[in-house]
């Protein structure tokens, strides 16, 4: 029994380390006003652990079997030790103890064996489960209907996919081996104790009540003081990770005191929330040694009364305080480790309320886009409950056509660019795309055809090639280059310290805003959608940027429909048709100069651009008044 | 700081010698605790020798008595013990945070360089408290030493050569244990290795989502997750089976140990040199010594990740300042007049460049590298290799970076939002009043920004502002930037993503709110351009030209080529 406190007063420290190191990422940005995604019930886990256990029938009986064997070979240590007492009272010779000693050996070698295998056995199937869980949600997440995530904040997903994966694996690791090991040397020990004499059974089950309060004290007040200081850490680290990650800024703006300040309260509450949570577990543990000195001084008065009686001998006696003595480790780790198994069927729960969503409709194989043309007739939106972004737009494109949409921020473009790209389903209205209705083509088919390519730009982690593939999987480092070539980035690319087995993205080689645009529309040339759709895919590049990926982009659209949601004119006026969107409508179409001609809004727009890039000597055009009432003083280059 | 920072020893030290108290205090009771473990068995042994096997009830009241109080006081000693020592763990940590929060957000930066800010946040949080949990380490193995000491003493009290079995074996058994899980600690490290990455590709691809859903390769993102999964598997299993194979050892070996100690004992006890209690007893010790033993490899095993995460700890506490801070203090009401002499430095090549109190000059750089470099400079985020810049007349080396960013502000192009509420980033940088504020706010367009949003300026904004587009983000970053209403204050292409109507109405509002203040535009927007007073073109690290916008757009082909396109 006894090595059982030298694990338990490591207890609180692995205790308090597991709980910060698996929830580090947890709770970054999730907001009160969002709507998280769904966590499984109760019943919804069982039901979805049964169907993955389901397939590996034989490896969980015979992990079971092993362990159980091995569990049960172990118990024979003490009656053999009892025995050696028996043969030292009864005054047997030396050669006696020949054969309790040869016994002892073949047990220690045996549970041994039984314990490398079953434990073996116990990883194996829990580690298969965990993979196929993480794969199965992964799959589904990845799957989830963007405006569902975006609903959630990605923030949740991500916390599902970091802190509830491992926080399973931690338990399916460490706690579920320790777990099942100990709970069956109870049961199998207590069964020991009843064979050695049932009163022995009963005097080892009074320290029971005494263990269930422990447990229920514990639980109660462990599950929220855990919760808090799960939230209280990953604030700390958001808030760490919020001020280093701006640290420039904190020392132009001189914010170094204010943020200290906000790192000293999140810390001091991470700290304050630690030292309850090691109230609480040391109070727990010490509980449980009441409980122990009641089981074992029950067990040392019925071994005495046995005795008394004849009815056991000493060594029955003995063996007995041994058997409860040796139960103290198990029942500590079985009870403490409770808490990890309800953290885990949490984490479960997570997980499993998102695999079980309904799926998307997968694409359809046998819609096959006429062209790239587009239609969109009548479409109309709304966000949630909120007011319309979008009224009735009708909008043609010819396959090959290239067409910009133009507009102040809030008229309604990127809207548009979403709808026809499959992001969200219209409210009203109809999109047709190469003479398929969109609704028949499904979300994936859509996006089969359609790509989108916003100002949003991600890296992905792992090699610069391997980001490309993502694209086209099959792509043999030819097509790679060149697509590179083709959007005019092999040049840096190449250049890279080790080409396209660079690894960039998150940890590995950082590039630049224009370079990872760059990227992205390489990955567009590779997935090569008849129809793309350009969502002021160069705006954040800097204006040196920006003239640079103007180009690649119209390189990457030749041969499809390009629609573009662009806020330099330049781009627009390149465009073979450009669409003014103005609060949710279409107010002008036209090529360029038509609409420059028609002196209508674009003809403005365009003014307002050209004005500071007049040479001196033209006359200077005032914005035209009433297109842009906010204009405090004329823009002119003569200031 | 200068470069002789700590050390990672300094800083474990330090961490333990803060709280020399709690950890003396500590180990005292974790002594008493261990103690009373070791005497259980002994208890037990006498029990089963003067009660049960004599039968004398009076002897057995009075051992439970003794077995009462000896729970009494391990259980209280643990407790308490535990307690001042866990806390210790926590304290140091919290406090090794703080430093090395004051450290990185110093004025005169270096611990910045070269480290990302995730491997920062690591070492805040996973170093401070590896160090921290030393302090609390420290206590388990005195108690765990003492633990040892009473066990001997009471083994050795029973029987010499019992004894001197017991205290002999279980070093060699603690070396095995240990020879065997060496590949165990491998492996386990290859299973976390790919256990994290694993993660990390799955965080990454959900990040990427919206990109990934842009061109329809979920399928691929699949694909790939499930290979990482599957080569996480592979390494979990094999470090598994490690970790089976010692634990089944550990198991065999000490059971061994026992049988042997027993039969020994055994021998002894027919001879007559020991009771049948001091056998229970013997054995009862044996089992228990293992754990002292185990606490102390682990002990070990802390302290070496401890010295690993001070090391990486005091790398930072130490990482030399990039700027040495001056001493001197701008004036209050300074003119913020600049002059460059020379300043080389990366891709500049001596800049000579004046900058006149209360004017407006733009500067056009074609390689961008320089543009970076020339804003790193003025904001002492380094100093010039050679050369040197003067705030009215007093090199900027001479004062304190932080009193320096009282007058000069240098808003970069990738400025970060902090989250909080819009107002507050867009006041965080103001000392003047809200008038200061709102004026910068419609000088941006930056009310525009708010209007849109649900709260208005209240509403809270995403980590570095990602709720926001690219446009309200720089927008929005702007207004902060005129809020804060500094002497000088150079800014960065503010406009890159903001629509051009919106574009020309912030160059007219942004020459309107920094009247009589220094205003430095680095950029090659031709609506921010024509409003400056003059326009410096940096061509190969030097000035190449300079005069008014519209007499170099007429004047010069390259400048032309380099605004307009």
């Amino acid at each position: 029994m006894t090595s059982a406190d030298a694990t338990k007063s490591e207890g609180p420290a692995q205790a308090s380390e597991g709980r910060t190191r698996g929830t580090e990422q947890s709770m970054s940005g999730t907001r009160p006003d969002r709507v998280l995604l769904p966590t499984a019930t109760g019943a919804e886990s069982l039901a979805a652990l049964r169907a993955m256990l389901h397939g590996h029938r034989l490896l969980a009986v015979g992990a079971i079997t092993v362990l159980v064997a091995g569990t049960g070979v172990g118990l024979l240590t003490a009656p053999l030790l009892g025995h050696i007492v028996d043969l030292v009272v009864d005054r047997e010779g030396a050669p006696a103890l020949t054969l309790p000693l040869v016994l002892l050996v073949v047990v220690a070698v045996a549970r041994g064996v039984a314990a490398t295998v079953g434990s073996t056995l116990v990883a194996r199937l829990g580690e298969t489960v965990l993979a196929a869980l993480r794969e199965q949600f992964i799959e589904r997440a990845l799957r989830l209907p963007l405006d569902r995530v975006e609903a959630a904040g990605s923030g949740d997903l991500v916390s599902r996919v970091t802190s509830d994966v491992s926080m399973i694996g931690k338990s399916v690791r460490q706690a579920l081996p320790e777990f099942s090991r100990s709970a069956l040397t109870i049961v199998l020990t207590l069964v020991g104790l009843a064979v050695l004499d049932w009163r022995f059974l009963l005097a080892a089950l009074l320290a029971a009540p005494v263990q269930v309060l422990s447990v229920r004290w514990y639980l109660r007040r462990a599950a929220p003081v855990y919760g808090e200081h799960r939230v209280a850490t990953g604030a700390l680290q958001h808030q760490l990770l919020d001020s280093v990650g701006g640290v420039r800024t904190v020392r132009a703006f001189r914010l170094n005191g204010t943020h200290t300040e906000l790192l000293e309260r999140r810390s001091e509450a991470a700290r304050d929330l630690g030292l309850r949570g090691i109230h609480i577990v040391t109070g727990f543990f010490s509980r449980l040694n009441l409980a122990e000195f009641i089981g074992l001084a029950a067990m040392l008065g019925t071994g005495f009364v046995l005795v008394d009686r004849g009815s056991v001998s000493i060594g029955t006696a003995t063996a007995a305080a041994l058997y409860f003595h040796s139960l103290f480790n198990p029942i500590n780790a079985t009870l403490f480790l409770l808490d990890d198994a309800q953290s885990a069927g949490a984490s479960f729960a997570r997980l499993v309320g998102v695999s079980n969503l309904p799926a998307e409709r997968a694409a359809a194989d046998h819609h096959t886009l006429e062209d790239g043309s587009v239609e969109v007739s009548a479409l109309s939106h709304a966000y949630g409950s909120g007011a319309p972004v979008l009224h009735e737009v009708d909008l043609r494109v010819r396959s090959g056509e290239r067409v910009a949409l133009v507009g102040a921020s809030g008229a309604g473009k990127t809207t548009l660019a979403k709808l026809v790209a499959g992001v969200h389903s219209p409210t009203g209205g109809s999109i047709t795309l190469g003479g398929v209705d969109a609704g028949e083509l499904g979300p994936a088919g859509v996006r089969r055809a359609v790509a989108l390519i916003s100002q949003e730009v991600h890296v992905f982690a792992g090699t610069l090639a391997d980001d490309l593939r993502l694209a086209r999987p099959e792509a043999d480092d030819e097509a790679l280059r060149a697509a590179l070539d083709r959007v005019g980035a092999l040049e840096w690319a190449r250049a890279l310290p080790e080409g396209l087995d660079t690894v960039v993205g998150e940890g590995g080689h950082r590039l630049t805003v224009t370079q990872a645009q760059h990227l992205a529309l390489a990955r567009l040339v590779l997935a090569d959608p008849p129809i793309a759709i350009l969502d002021e895919a160069t705006a954040d590049a800097g204006s040196a940027g920006a003239r640079v990926l103007e180009e690649a982009a119209a390189r990457a659209l030749e041969g499809r429909t390009g629609l573009l949601v662009a806020h330099r004119l330049p781009q627009a006026a390149a465009a073979d048709r450009i669409v003014v969107l103005d609060q949710g409508r279409v107010v002008e179409t036209g090529t360029h100069e038509e609409l420059v001609a028609a002196g209508g809004r674009y003809a403005d727009l365009w003014a307002a651009w050209s004005a500071s890039r007049r040479e001196p000597g033209e006359k200077v055009p005032h914005p035209a008044p009433g297109a842009d009432s906010d204009v405090d003083a004329p823009v002119s280059p003569t200031v | 700081m200068p470069t002789g920072g700590p050390t990672g020893g300094l800083v474990l030290r330090r961490a333990i010698r803060g709280q020399r108290r709690r950890v003396i205090a500590a180990s005292l009771l974790g002594m008493t605790h261990q103690g009373c473990e070791a005497l259980v068995p002994v208890v037990i042994g006498a029990a089963i020798d003067t009660a049960v096997a004599t039968g004398s009830s009076e002897q057995l009241l009075r051992l439970l008595l003794v077995l009462a109080v000896l729970f009494l006081v391990l259980s209280t000693c643990y407790r308490t013990s535990a307690r001042i020592t866990e806390g210790t763990g926590e304290i140091a940590a919290h406090r090794l945070r703080l430093d090395l929060a004051a450290r990185v957000l110093d004025p005169r930066g270096g611990a910045d360089a070269d480290r990302l800010p995730g491997a920062l946040t690591s070492i805040a949080t996973n170093d401070a408290r590896r160090v921290g949990s030393v302090a609390t380490v420290i206590s388990y193995g005195v108690s765990a030493v003492a633990a040892l000491v009473i066990s001997a003493v009471a083994l050795l009290d029973i029987s010499v050569p019992l004894g001197l079995l017991v205290l002999l074996g279980i070093p060699p058994i603690l070396w095995l244990g240990h020879r065997i899980s060496r590949p165990l600690e491998r492996r386990s490290e290859t299973e976390q290795e790919h256990a994290a990455h694993a993660s990390g590709v799955a965080a990454d691809l959900v990040s990427g989502l919206r990109v990934l859903k842009g061109m329809g390769a979920e399928s691929a993102a699949v694909a790939r997750y499930r290979t990482t999964s599957q080569d996480s598997l592979s390494a979990a299993l094999r470090a598994a089976r490690s970790r089976a194979g010692h634990e089944g050892a550990v198991l065999a070996l000490t059971g061994v140990f026992i049988a042997v100690i027993a039969v020994v004992g055994a021998y002894l006890a027919m001879d007559g040199s020991i009771s049948v209690g001091d056998l229970v007893a013997a054995v009862g010790l044996a089992q228990f010594l293992l754990g002292p033993f185990q606490l102390l490899t682990y002990v070990n095993a802390e302290l070496a990740q401890g010295r690993a995460s001070a090391r990486r700890i005091a790398e930072v506490l130490a990482a030399p300042v990039t700027v040495e801070a001056g001493h001197e203090v701008p004036v209050d009401r300074a003119a913020g007049q600049l002059a460059l002499r020379g300043v080389t430095l990366g891709a500049l090549r001596g800049v000579d460049l004046d900058l006149p109190a209360g004017s407006l000059t733009g500067i056009v750089a074609q390689d961008p590298a320089a543009a970076r470099d020339l804003l790193v400079c003025l904001a002492r985020e380094a100093d010039p290799a050679e050369g040197a810049i003067e705030l009215d007349g007093t090199p900027l080396t001479s004062l304190d970076p932080d009193a320096l960013r009282r007058v000069v502000l240098v808003a970069h192009h990738d400025a970060d939002l902090f989250e909080s509420t819009l107002l507050d980033n867009v006041r965080a940088g103001a000392d003047g009043g809200t008038a200061s504020v709102e004026r910068a706010l419609r000088a941006s367009a930056a009310d525009d920004v708010a209007r849109l949003l649900p709260d208005g300026g209240d509403t809270l904004l995403a980590e570095r502002g990602r709720s926001l587009s690219g446009g309200q983000r720089q927008r929005v970053a702007l207004a902060r930037a005129l809020a804060a209403d500094r002497p000088v204050l150079v800014l960065h292409d503010p406009t890159t993503a903001v629509d051009t109507v919106t574009e020309s109405r912030i160059a007219a509002r942004l020459r309107e709110i920094r009247r009589d203040r220094t205003t430095v535009l680095v950029t090659t927007s031709p609506a921010l351009l024509a409003v400056t007073d003059r326009v410096v073109v940096l061509e190969d690290g030097a000035v190449r030209a300079a005069g008014h916008h519209s007499e170099l757009l007429a004047a010069d082909a390259a400048y032309r080529a380099a605004v307009l396109a």
